[in-house]
């Protein structure tokens, strides 16, 4: 979500499934309240594994975004939660943890905690502790809620995790109780120290993973999830795609790319062509580095990807829609979809002219209005993976 | 030679085309330069034929099979020669 031109909150998260079962029985979602600027995240454990433990996560996750963004009172919404999650029949409880991340106007964060491994807040990469405030519920005595709000700012980090993290590799050496949460601070500060700039999405990937190795066995022993929130500059990619309806804009449309220090891709040959006469770099195609059913990538200097243009653009779109996992991705997607992923801001320029060779009936498949497509990526890349996204046609 | 690898010749029979290489004579092998290009620009203007495009030296090719391109390339050399 933006917060004003110079400010982006990232919100990620990594998950590995405890081996042998099909689902995570953790679960994390995230809400942008667009007109109270207001970013709401819950990471849940429920209890146990596999679909059981997915269902208590699941209806704690869901219960939790709609208290919080209804503005419920802690306490009660807590309570209407452990109501509402089905008794284990092994265990006779029922029971789902959680961590509640409340951003308001990206300037104040509201935590409330119960049972989950207690969040770190990272500034200048050093740790910032706060007081919490606790609350017990009456009618469940047991359960302990903790409650912090303090105010956060650029470059500070938010990271929250379930204890398969924490307890990775928990009776072996050399953690013998696991990595625990202090291991685990020390990794993500040797981490940030390395690159000071790793986005959220690389910092959760490498505590999962990490959390991974700790267990030996190769296969994790629990559910294993981390979010990762970080307030940052916004990185910035363009794309150009489609010739301009009216060649005369030709040169006001390769403007896009002069002067801008972000991520550039191109999508189309008669793109590349108009971009590599206006800015006078050579394309050069390697038929070498084809996949199976995309037109191969070329390379221009300067200019981070470019593509061919309707198919790998509607490859992306379902790539994106269906959230295929990056290993079975094409190779040219699995680059688009890394640079897309580690931007903040997306602009597409599109140019809007029809290519009449695309009309051809001899073709074997439908051609996909240009401008479809992008307003499919548009729609999928700002709901699913909270991207700020601008179309400008020409 | 270049091998048009945009949408629609890529559609009409070039994705088979990269492949050339594997398909060459032997004697064509070390001699012959494949490049690819996103976009020749002529499958708009119809009096250039029907996509795939191929272009064997400076002579744009219509229609190209691994077939047509072998010839045309021979032909090429031929000319070459000739004149050489």
């Amino acid at each position: 979500m933006m917060i004003n031109d110079e400010a982006f909150i990232e919100v990620e998260y990594s998950q590995l499934i405890k081996g042998g079962e099909a689902v995570a029985g953790d679960d994390f979602k995230t809400e942008i309240i667009p007109g109270e600027q207001r970013y709401i995240s819950v990471l849940s454990d429920g209890l146990g594994s596999g679909i059981k433990a997915a269902l208590l996560s699941n209806m704690t996750t869901a219960m939790a975004l709609k208290f919080v963004a209804h503005n419920t009172e802690v306490v009660k919404s807590s309570e209407i939660i452990m109501d509402s999650l089905p008794v284990c029949e092994v265990r006779k409880i029922s029971y789902a943890t959680f961590t509640i991340v409340d951003l308001i106007n990206g300037t104040k964060a509201r935590v409330i905690e119960m049972d989950n491994p207690e969040f770190i807040h990272l500034r200048h990469n050093e740790e910032v502790k706060h007081e919490k405030k606790i609350r017990f519920s009456q009618k469940w005595p047991s359960r302990k809620l903790l409650l912090s709000e303090f105010p956060v700012q650029l470059e500070d980090r938010i990271i929250f995790f379930s204890d398969g993290v924490t307890q990775a590799g928990l009776g072996m050496k050399p953690h013998k109780f696991g990595w625990m949460r202090d291991g685990c601070l020390k990794y993500i500060q040797e981490l940030i120290a390395d690159n000071p700039e790793i986005s959220a999405r690389s910092l959760a990937r490498s505590v999962v993973r990490q959390a991974c190795c700790m267990d030996q066995s190769g296969k994790p022993l629990d559910d294993i999830t981390c979010a990762v929130i970080y307030f940052r500059h916004p990185r910035r990619l363009r794309l150009l795609t489609g010739p301009p309806f009216k060649e005369e804009n030709d040169s006001v449309y390769v403007d896009w790319f002069r002067n801008f220090n972000g991520k550039k891709i191109v999508c189309g040959g008669t793109t590349a062509q108009i971009v590599s006469r206006e800015l006078g770099i050579p394309i050069r195609t390697d038929l070498k580095n084809r996949t199976r059913g995309l037109p191969p990538p070329s390379q221009m200097e300067g200019i981070d990807l470019v593509t061919e243009g309707i198919l790998t653009l509607t490859e992306l779109a379902v790539t994106l829609e269906k959230e295929t996992p990056l290993s079975q991705m094409q190779p040219v997607i699995q680059n688009f979809y890394n640079l897309l992923m580690d931007s903040d801001v997306i602009e597409f320029i599109v140019g809007t002219k029809i290519n009449e060779a695309h009309q051809d009936p001899n073709l074997p498949v439908d051609l996909e209005m240009r401008r479809n497509i992008i307003k499919r990526i548009q729609t999928c890349l700002e709901n699913q993976y909270r991207k700020k996204v601008t179309v400008h046609y020409i | 030679m270049t091998i048009c690898v945009g949408t629609t010749c890529y559609l009409l029979g070039a994705a088979d085309l990269q492949d050339l290489e594997n398909f060459l004579p032997a004697d064509l092998k070390e001699n012959v330069e494949i490049i690819g290009s996103h976009c020749l620009g002529v499958c708009k203007d119809n009096q250039y034929g029907a996509a795939p495009f191929v272009k064997v030296d400076d002579e744009m090719m219509s229609n190209a099979t691994v077939s047509s391109i072998i010839e045309k390339i021979y032909e090429h050399r031929k000319g070459s020669s000739h004149a050489g």
